[in-house]
């Protein structure tokens, strides 16, 4: 399963265009949420314990097929049982659904049992026929394919021997067969739909799933409900509800945290961190991430038709070009200043965290930064500087990157602002375009750089497979799985080696010859692998596993193991009956301060004119 | 061409009167420009009255002097994050007396830096807003007819649609510059100004002068510009005044609300900044305090000016001074 943080991708939706509207009203959002009384009703029941989460992110979708950000797919996590399951300790591959699996001996046949003790949550038993189902309507339906198509491309045949049985041939090896991050359906729920394109899976609560938690209601951009799967065979979740509740602004968020509005929040800036790391009954935790976060240079976006489309600034295909951008930029400085600590300084494409395929560039091929270089690099490229001190194109137009920036991540702008002074310092220039959606100009491919950044699985072939040309979209009009369009033919041919290496060292070795291959190009360019920085009140929960156990993060984890291991606190029950009361109160108080402020402001005005007519 | 000149309703017949003096030596150009300076004269001498317009115009004039001399004083450097003196938000400190920034800029330049932005925004929204206003206001007196319901339906048709809601969706489609923003207020906040003048423009044409002018011969651009605009433009100074101050807190509003340009400081920007960073949840009152002074200092100053400039000026208030 990708695991996707930024925005920049996913379906099209309306719902996005009401993104900036959304945003606008954060505060009132604050407000309004505790004031629906649909959410309450549940809480008439005593001393009933609810995990609050704090989320920004929308969902793209609720159908495990089409749904590729980090909130969705953590969702899914908790919502349906995978094959195989990471274990938290060291990412080594667990059961899941599968109890176990093995392969033929030419390797190209893999067999798995599939257990006997999970139950959908409308009773029926869990089979591997819907295993298989969900299988083949991948391989034989396109719009299934469209979030996790890459784990089924290299399938032969998926079949169902038996209840307990399942079997799939492949055409040639295939190294990520106990790391297939696909959420498995149920066949007799899933086989009435028509266009998995369109269908989001919202529609009908709660949904049958057989994971740790059933989810039980959902409203775009305002909660998502879920309650323990009390028959979960791994056994049951210790809190009686789960809810995933929107704050889109990282301040409110914090203040919900700071009242026990909401038990947990992710994503905290340096400030935040250091002022709650003084607070009573909150722990604040700062792990190493599974993130990198990069500036991706557009390559010329181009279709698998060959057929060519948006506007990258023609300087940008040669290599010398892209290599004195990246002797331009600071990391160090970055990491001090604007990540203030809070993060690893880039260098390889995989995060540090995932140590067998971490791999860090030579001293002869590193890119650190010098400025003086990057000059030379530009002059020998011929981008000389023109009188006013600019670089100019080859058509004779002063070189101006567009910067694509997301609007609701602080670190884009803060990083931005640098950009644009190491490189006007070079003479090229910066504009940065930060939208609440990114999608539209990514996907058409008009913008010169962008800000990128994804989270890393335990078995990195997804994010190494955003890079290939088989990623790109069909036609100009299609979407691919691609990242930004990149494809190179020595990248391509690592890609297909590792991926058939079932030997772990010499698979990591080709990763690294990879990660060393798309440093040398100079299209993604890894600035700082952030921290996880997030906190949650200890006086709603006892205990939380992180993944990894020794410093790992608690939001996005590649599991549900935080969420289903959280123990709750003391059993005194005051937590969020009062707080919701807390929010009815701020709003009253808020809208009576509002009227007065208004009548005083009429009662001041009327008297002025009265005075006035003197 | 010099037929009716008049400055305002009740100066026309006065100032004949009381400085008629030596009239026959002097053109009627130097007439009519020693006229202009004795109305100058005398509003000032009526605005001085009002305490609170003396206040607000010194505010202002203040503020005026600090964003214009910014360059000398600050220098732009103060903007560069590469260069930043300090360390990240900062206490206030003899070196940084309001503190820095998440970059560990000085605060102090920032806000003195940031006034550029807001006034320079605040003064062009306002001058397109009541441009506007006042273009459609005239004509739509003037003409009558068909030409002016469909101008006044549209006019309620802005006037009903809430500002913010209208300026936010212009400035998430265009690019994010400070054009965006000054256009975005601009075409937002005109429908009241043309309301206004169109009223007055219906009360200076029913005067008997202008029939006489149109019997005369005057067309409908003489009219227009030598007779109704004279008499609108106290209403419209007045009126800009006040609109900047609003102009200027929707700059800021739009600022805060993550739709200006990141890389341009100006008051809105540097509380959005504030906000992103945790400013507020940590308790760093320095970096959310002074560019909200700042804002509320100038709009109440521009409010002040406004209604002290209307009061001399708007003939229904002012007649019994």
């Amino acid at each position: 399963m990708n695991t996707q943080d930024q925005h920049h991708r996913g379906l099209l939706r309306p719902r996005l265009v009401a993104a900036a509207g959304a945003a606008a009203l954060t505060l009132t959002a604050g407000l309004a949420t505790p004031l629906n009384p649909a959410p309450h009703q549940a809480q008439a029941k005593e001393n009933k314990k609810v995990l609050t989460v704090a989320v920004a992110q929308s969902v793209d979708s609720l159908s495990p097929f089409l749904a590729s950000r980090l909130v969705s797919t953590s969702i899914h996590r908790l919502m349906y049982e995978y094959l195989t399951n990471y274990d938290p300790a060291d990412n080594h591959a667990i059961p899941g659904l599968a109890t176990k699996w093995e392969p033929s001996a030419d390797k190209l046949t893999w067999t798995y049992t599939i257990r006997s003790n999970s139950k959908w949550s409308d009773g029926q038993q869990a089979t591997a026929e819907d295993a298989a189902w969900t299988f083949n309507k991948m391989m034989t339906d396109e719009g299934a394919a469209t979030a996790n198509g890459s784990f089924v491309g290299n399938f032969k045949k998926v079949t169902a021997p038996s209840a307990t049985k399942l079997v799939i041939e492949l055409k040639k090896p295939q190294a990520t067969m106990a790391a297939l991050d696909v959420p498995i359906v149920p066949k007799h729920v899933w086989e009435k739909v028509g266009d998995f394109t369109k269908f989001n899976n919202d529609k009908q609560f709660p949904i049958v799933g057989n994971g740790p938690f059933i989810l039980t209601d959902y409203k775009p951009d305002s909660y998502v409900r879920l309650k323990p799967n009390k028959s979960f065979w791994r056994g049951a979740p210790k809190f009686d509800e789960l809810v995933f509740k929107y704050y889109k602004d990282g301040d409110a968020a914090v203040a919900a945290l700071q009242k026990g509005e909401v038990s947990f929040v992710s994503g905290l800036t340096p400030a935040q961190s250091t002022a709650l790391k003084s607070q009573q009954n909150i722990k604040v935790n700062d792990a190493p991430g599974r993130r990198f976060y990069a500036l991706a240079t557009n390559p010329g976006a181009q279709a698998k038709n060959g057929k060519k489309f948006g506007d990258g600034a023609e300087s940008l295909l040669d290599q010398k070009v892209r290599q004195a951008l990246f002797l331009a930029i600071d990391r160090k400085t970055l990491i001090d200043k604007v990540f203030q600590g809070h993060a690893v300084e880039g260098e390889g494409y995989i995060p540090p965290r995932f140590s067998t395929y971490f791999w860090k560039p030579e001293a002869s091929q590193q890119l650190t930064y010098d400025p003086a270089r990057a000059a030379k690099l530009l002059d020998e490229a011929g981008y000389k500087k023109n009188g006013d001190g600019k670089r100019v194109e080859k058509n004779g137009k002063p070189i101006n990157y567009r910067v694509l920036c997301h609007a609701t991540d602080p670190n884009d702008k803060a990083v931005g602002q640098y950009l644009k002074e190491w490189y006007g310092k070079l003479g090229i220039g910066v504009t940065l375009n930060c939208l609440d959606n990114v999608t539209d100009p990514w996907l058409a491919g008009t913008y010169d750089l962008a800000f990128d950044g994804w989270s890393v699985n335990p078995d990195p072939d997804f994010v190494l497979s955003i890079h290939t040309c088989g990623a790109l979209p069909a036609t100009p009009k299609d979407t691919g799985a691609t990242d930004n369009f990149i494809c190179d033919k020595k990248y391509d041919e690592l890609y297909d080696q590792q991926l058939a290496e079932y030997d772990t060292a010499k698979r990591a070795d080709i990763v690294k010859q990879m990660e060393s291959r798309l440093y040398d190009t100079g299209y993604m360019n890894v600035m700082a692998y952030p921290n996880a920085v997030e906190a949650y009140r200890t006086d709603q929960i006892k205990s939380i596993e992180t993944m990894p156990k020794a410093a790992g993060n608690i939001y996005g984890q590649d599991g549900y193991w935080s969420w289903w291991s959280a123990v709750p606190a003391g059993s005194s029950g005051e937590s969020s009956d009062s707080s919701s009361s807390t929010g009815v109160i701020i709003g009253i108080v808020a809208g009576v301060l509002v009227l007065a402020g208004i009548g005083a402001f009429f009662a001041m005005r009327r008297r002025s004119t009265a005075e006035d007519r003197e | 061409m010099t037929t009716t000149e008049s400055d305002g309703p009740m100066t026309t017949e006065s100032t004949a009167a009381s400085k008629g003096g030596p009239a026959t030596a002097r053109s009627p150009r130097a007439l009519a420009w020693q006229r202009r300076r004795h109305s100058a004269a005398r509003f000032w001498k009526q605005y001085r009255t009002h305490h609170a317009g003396v206040f607000g115009l010194a505010a202002l004039g203040l503020c005026a002097l600090i964003a214009l001399t910014a360059p000398l004083t600050v220098g732009s450097d103060v903007q560069s994050v590469t260069d930043a003196p300090g360390d990240p938000m900062e206490s206030p400190s003899t070196e940084f007396p309001l503190g820095t920034d998440q970059f560990g800029r000085n605060l102090l330049g920032l806000v003195v830096w940031g006034a550029r932005v807001s006034l320079l925004v605040g003064l062009l929204a306002a001058v397109l807003s009541v441009a506007i206003g006042a273009l459609i206001g005239i004509t739509a007196g003037h003409f009558k007819g068909w030409y002016a319901t469909v101008m006044m339906r549209i006019t309620d048709w802005f006037l009903v649609m809430p500002t913010l809601v209208l300026a936010i969706a212009l400035a998430t489609v265009m690019s994010r510059s400070l054009g965006t923003i000054i256009l975005a207020i601009g075409v937002t906040t005109w429908p009241t100004t043309a309301r206004l003048v169109r009223a007055q423009t219906l009360a200076v044409e029913s005067r008997p002068y202008i029939e006489r002018a149109k019997a005369l011969g005057g067309g409908h651009w003489h009219i227009m510009t030598r007779h109704v605009l004279p008499n609108v433009m106290p209403l419209v100074l007045a009126q800009t005044t006040l609109i900047i101050s609003s102009a200027i807190l929707a700059e800021a509003t739009l600022a805060f609300l993550g739709l200006g340009d990141p890389t341009v400081v100006s008051w809105g920007g540097l509380l959005q900044d504030a906000r992103e960073a945790g400013a507020v949840s940590a308790g760093k009152w320095w970096y959310l305090v002074p560019p909200g002074v700042a804002i509320a200092v100038v709009a109440l100053a521009f409010t002040l000016c406004g209604r002290a400039v209307e009061s001399v000026l708007n003939p229904k208030l002012g007649v019994a001074r």
